[in-house]
């Protein structure tokens, strides 16, 4: 097991290096002039010649990526073009906020899913079985920003239950009197409706894996064998049937755990969610190179260590699995 | 515990925890220690309230309520007014200096406004080249403080649009910055290490002061309570401000930004509103809506540096072919004007108020006609020339240029529909128009940063439709637009227009000081480009704000819409209406 998790990190090490030299290309590649932004109309060219340079621009590109490889290796990622703030500054201030929605977000999704999922397996054919597919898949089929529209729209507007966007209300965090609980109550209130989509949206995959998953397992003799011994239908289901069934969804969770760092741009911008998917489409929209550059590679990363993780995690649930 | 037990909790403790949030939310929203505050909506917020640095629209609405000019165009005229300064600059045209008086004025913190900031902050632009406001004090050769209160500009050369762009520009805090620029000068590279800076509490000598700041959130400035305005008449307008603060609210989308709005989470959306949401706007009674005009500037532009677009007749027919009216009516519903003149007529004492032939009101088929005599005039033929069979069209084909040659497919360059549904939607038109007399053109959107990079940089296209939204009041611009000297990369010439004509003009035009010897000269300028039509002006959209009448009077209309300075010294609260 040392032996695979070593050869695993060497490989992840030589994949970042190829991500941070594909990233470099690409943003150099893509159309667009960093800093025409920046330049007024009537600036000479060589004030805006000595703009470039300031920011670095004007140097070749090897001796760019010289650089930018040498930053990297130091944890240095730069300066935003547009904010003027270290990069890992503005993600430092947006992850937490993206982590906290989507992670959530995740794992009712997974919950729900997995409790569902095996409900419909174990009811194979029936009505029940029936109402949970084809709600799954209704469900996960849904354009995104349409429901979070519509969600926003019934309960935030109509109803009034909730608020219509945002992640926390200035009412409550700059009033004097407003105690750290209150606060804390509204962040969570803030996160319904934002949850609420992401439930609809994604419980439904981990629904159909958890279902097929389980369908498989149930044909195992060892079922048999369990109810030959004469064990309780619920004790079979829950107790010997489930936990085989689970290690695909382990997968798909532990992956989705992973990309959720990259936030959901959709999702973030219609409910004005301040995460990294927001700033990650604004730094790729304006150039913003060390930005966009950061904010690809930490999703990279941690996508990659999650597979690390996701894959030593399924020698660990299931013994028949050997590194 | 049992892992049912466990899975059990797991999906209750968060479901309880929410119903919670909810019960408990409800009574913090009764609280009325905001009573006084306006609450705006915008779609992005702030980059930087570091002035150097973040010049986008969104960090300058903030910015602009922190940090003074000394003059500031009052919104009748749109003159400028003494705003930091005391009395109009003196002009000494012998001398070329501009001498400028300050009000007695304070920062946030209670130390004087003097003179030294006004030197100083006209000395670090020059000096470290700052990109934001470096054209501005082009000409500028030295700049003193006289006494505590007196500064003195001297130019170089004289320059008509000083006065009305670089006295515009804030006047920034010396305490607060000479540190920064002194670490900044030891650095290899200053300018950037003065633009990276990271500006935790601003010193202000505006209406408000920061107070807090949650990134991606809401930013919240409140009364300053040292602001100089406070209680004078200025342009005869009485100031405050007479509310307790603002709070900036991120909105991800003009959706939710409009729901705010007709639900009472914001007084005003700064933003303009499309014309998709206004039926619903103005049948809510709480709501008004606001209608400004915008110093803008919707245009096609061709590329004279190479055939067909380089030759006169040509565009004279494509702007023949193009029915303004027809974009106002169905592309932008009805919500903004025809423009016959690169200035918007907004900006009355410089626009061109002629309107040309081609901007007359026309039939479609008089268009057709029209621009087919055009051509034909200048050599084109046709394999069939267009031509009407009762009020049917039959498109021209196997068009010809003067020597001959079948014309080559022309491609119009315009930003994606994501980006601006109007401006794609207008190269479709411009597109069908053309073929409908033959020319063979495709409209092509593509992402604004790469055909920023095709326009400007590598001069590879035919047509290209683009637009400026906030153009500045004094023409300045117009000489940069096309001076035949900035057709170079990254230049502001982007059609590559070359007349020696108009570049004495535009040159005599930027030395005359005096505006009403300045005024003819504009104005030549502006008849000669729209003969010549190197950009043909298209559209200034109508600014259509929203705003809450129920909490908040004496909003101040002006060009640009109502999100002004002289709106925040003069809202007044209205008595006893809480928010909802």
């Amino acid at each position: 097991m040392t032996r695979y998790v070593i050869n695993r990190l060497v490989q992840i090490v030589i994949i970042l290096f190829m991500i941070l030299t594909i990233l470099f290309v690409l943003f150099r590649l893509a159309p667009g002039d960093p800093v025409a932004r920046m330049v007024d109309p009537n600036m000479t060219p060589e004030d805006a010649a000595r703009l470039v340079a300031q920011l670095g621009l004007d140097l070749p590109i090897w001796r760019q990526y010289l650089a930018y490889l040498g930053n990297c290796l130091t944890g240095n990622f730069g300066h935003s073009f547009h904010y003027g703030l270290p990069v890992m500054e503005i993600i430092g201030q947006r992850l937490p906020n993206t982590i906290l929605l989507f992670s959530t977000g995740v794992l009712l999704s997974a919950m729900a899913g997995i409790a569902w999922g095996k409900l419909a397996a174990w009811n194979k054919g029936k009505a029940t079985d029936l109402w949970l597919t084809v709600a799954s898949l209704i469900t996960h089929t849904l354009f995104l920003p349409w429901l979070a529209l519509l969600l926003i729209w019934v309960f935030g507007y109509k109803l009034d239950w909730f608020p219509i966007n945002g992640m926390i209300s200035d009412e409550v965090w700059l009033d004097p009197d407003s105690g750290a609980l209150l606060k804390i109550w509204d962040v969570a209130y803030h996160m319904i409706l934002p949850l609420g989509t992401l439930f609809i949206m994604h419980f439904g995959a981990y629904l159909l894996v958890m279902r097929s998953s389980m369908l498989e397992t149930l044909k195992e003799d060892y079922i048999v064998t369990a109810r030959a011994k004469g064990l309780t239908e619920k004790a079979i289901r829950n107790h010997h049937a489930a936990p085989n069934a689970w290690l695909p969804v382990v997968t798909s969770v532990g992956l989705s755990l992973a990309f959720s760092i990259n936030g959901g741009a959709l999702t973030e911008t219609v409910f004005s969610w301040p995460g990294i998917g927001r700033e990650l489409v604004f730094a790729v929209s304006q150039n913003d190179y060390p930005l966009a550059q950061a904010s690809f590679l930490l999703v990279a990363s941690v996508v990659l260590f999650s597979n690390l993780v996701v894959d030593v995690l399924y020698a660990y649930l299931d013994p028949r699995i050997r590194y | 515990m049992t892992r049912a037990r466990f899975f059990r909790l797991a999906i209750l403790l968060p479901l309880l925890f929410v119903t919670l949030a909810w019960v408990w939310s409800g009574p913090a929203a009764a609280s009325d220690w905001d009573r006084e505050v306006l609450r705006i909506g915008v779609l992005e917020e702030p980059k930087s309230l570091n002035p150097w640095l973040a010049g986008d629209s969104w960090s300058s609405h903030v910015q602009a309520l922190l940090y003074q000019p000394l003059y500031l165009r009052e919104p009748t005229e749109l003159k400028p007014a003494p705003w930091l300064a005391e009395e109009p600059p003196v002009f000494d045209p012998q001398a070329l200096t501009y001498t400028v008086r300050l009000r007695p004025a304070r920062w946030s913190d209670g130390s004087p406004v003097t003179a030294e900031d006004a030197v100083f902050t006209a000395e670090l632009i020059k000096n470290l080249k700052v990109p934001r406001f470096v054209s501005l004090f082009a000409a500028l050769k030295q700049v003193e403080a006289l006494d505590q209160l007196t500064v003195r500009y001297k130019l170089s050369r004289p320059d008509a649009s000083f006065a009305a762009r670089a006295l515009g520009a804030p006047v920034l805090s010396r305490a607060q910055w000479q540190p920064v620029l002194e670490q900044s000068l030891t650095t290899q590279r200053p300018l950037a290490s003065l633009l990276q800076y990271r500006l935790e509490a601003p010193l202000s000598n505006g209406p408000f002061v920061l107070s807090e700041w949650r990134k991606g959130v809401y930013l919240y400035l409140k009364r300053n309570p040292h602001f100089f305005g406070q209680g004078l008449t200025i342009a005869g307008r009485k100031l405050g401000p007479e509310i307790s603060g603002v709070v900036f609210k991120v909105y991800g989308t003009s959706d939710a930004a409009v729901l705010a709005l007709r639900k009472g989470s914001i007084d005003y959306y700064w933003n303009n509103i499309q014309p998709g949401y206004l039926r619903d706007l103005k049948a809510d009674p709480e709501v008004r809506l606001v209608q400004s005009q915008k110093s803008a500037l919707y245009f096609l532009g061709f590329n004279l540096r190479q055939p067909p677009a380089g030759e006169a007749a040509f565009r004279r027919a494509v702007a023949m072919l193009i029915d303004k009216q027809f974009v106002i009516k169905r592309v932008l519903q009805g919500s903004g004007e025809v423009m016959s003149s690169l200035l918007p007529a907004g900006n009355r004492f410089y626009h061109l108020d002629q309107t040309p032939d081609y901007d007359q009101p026309l039939t479609r088929r008089q268009r057709i006609d029209q621009a087919v005599e055009i051509l034909a005039a200048a050599g084109y033929s046709w394999d069939q020339r267009p031509s009407w069979e009762g009020d049917r069209l039959r498109p021209g084909r196997g068009i010809k240029d003067p020597e001959g040659k079948p014309l080559r497919e022309l491609g119009i360059l315009t930003p994606p529909a994501d980006y601006d549904p109007q401006r794609a939607m207008v190269g479709v038109m411009v597109q069908e128009w053309l073929v409908q007399v033959g020319i063979p053109a495709y409209a092509r959107p593509m992402a604004f940063g790469a055909l920023l990079e095709r326009v400007k940089n590598q001069h590879e296209f035919d047509m290209f439709v683009l637009g400026y939204g906030n153009l500045p009041l004094d023409p300045g611009w117009l000489g940069s637009f096309f001076l035949g000297e900035n057709d170079r990369p990254r230049g502001w010439n982007m059609s590559g227009y070359h007349n020696a004509e108009f570049d004495a003009l535009a040159r005599q035009a930027g030395r005359a000081m005096d505006p009403n010897e300045r005024r003819p000269l504009v104005l030549e300028m502006q008849r000669i480009l729209m003969k010549d039509t190197p950009f043909l002006p298209l559209y200034n959209p109508t600014l259509t704000e929203g705003l809450r009448q129920d909490r908040f009077a004496g909003w101040v209309e002006m060009v640009g819409g109502v999100g002004n300075l002289w709106t925040f010294c003069q809202l007044t609260p209205r008595a006893g209406r809480a928010r909802p």
